[in-house]
């Protein structure tokens, strides 16, 4: 199927989109850092794919991608990596939640 | 070497120094380790998804293909970095409150950090 790989990204976004409007979080208190971060991420790791891919280091499926892309890597593998920017300060932010109640 | 071993390595290389230099020090504090141990834990469905189907292949001979189950190792270095550097970032961001929306947004401290 074609959408597979699409399907998978939002499976991954899907509850930390969610549960990150979690007051206790407070994520959304500091989004120019949130957007920072994101993008400070995605642009070495967006070059580093665009190069492995172009030099064979890794490919794609056609059978599983829905066949839209840029430079070599398909839709998709973009937004890959915005998505778990995302998904990682979730998850580091619940982390630290969740491991400063323990303590207290 | 292979390519994508050495350039994975260098990756967490650079990472680890980014965290000192920023002075974030995550890589030394407890629950980053939990952390990091949740998105693994995350990595190893959805990464485990993506080469045992396989939506990404790799190229023989730039990686050791050693796998864990379907997963490359240099893979988890790609990702211990990928996900590093993101808090790194973000946390370097967030006690500098880039861009916040009260005045200033400056250089002023807000730690952010939860009591204790």
């Amino acid at each position: 199927m074609r959408s597979e790989y699409l399907i998978l990204l939002g499976l991954i976004i899907v509850f930390p989109l969610i549960l990150s409007r979690d007051a206790k979080l407070g994520m959304y208190k500091h989004r120019g850092a949130l957007w920072f971060a994101v993008i400070g991420m995605c642009i070495p790791f967006w070059l580093w794919d665009i190069v492995a891919a172009a030099r064979g280091h890794w490919w794609f499926s056609g059978t599983y991608t829905i066949g839209a892309g840029w430079l070599g890597l398909p839709l998709e593998e973009w937004l890959f990596f915005p998505i778990v920017g995302f998904v990682s300060i979730f998850t580091w932010e619940s982390t630290r939640y969740f491991w400063g109640r323990r303590k207290r | 070497m292979k390519e994508y071993t050495l350039v994975a390595m260098v990756s967490v290389l650079f990472v680890v120094l980014l965290d000192r230099l920023l002075r974030t020090r995550l890589t030394g504090r407890a629950e980053f380790w939990i952390f990091i141990g949740v998105m693994f834990g995350f990595k190893l469905v959805f990464n485990g998804y993506l080469t045992w189907r396989p939506i990404v292949l790799y190229g023989e001979q730039f990686f050791l293909n050693v796998r864990l189950g379907t997963i490359p190792l240099e893979d988890f270095l790609f990702g211990f970095s990928m996900i590093t550097l993101t808090v790194v970032l973000w946390e370097y961001a967030k006690g500098r409150s880039f861009g916040d929306s009260h005045e200033g947004g400056g250089l002023h401290r807000q730690d952010g950090e939860i009591p204790e």
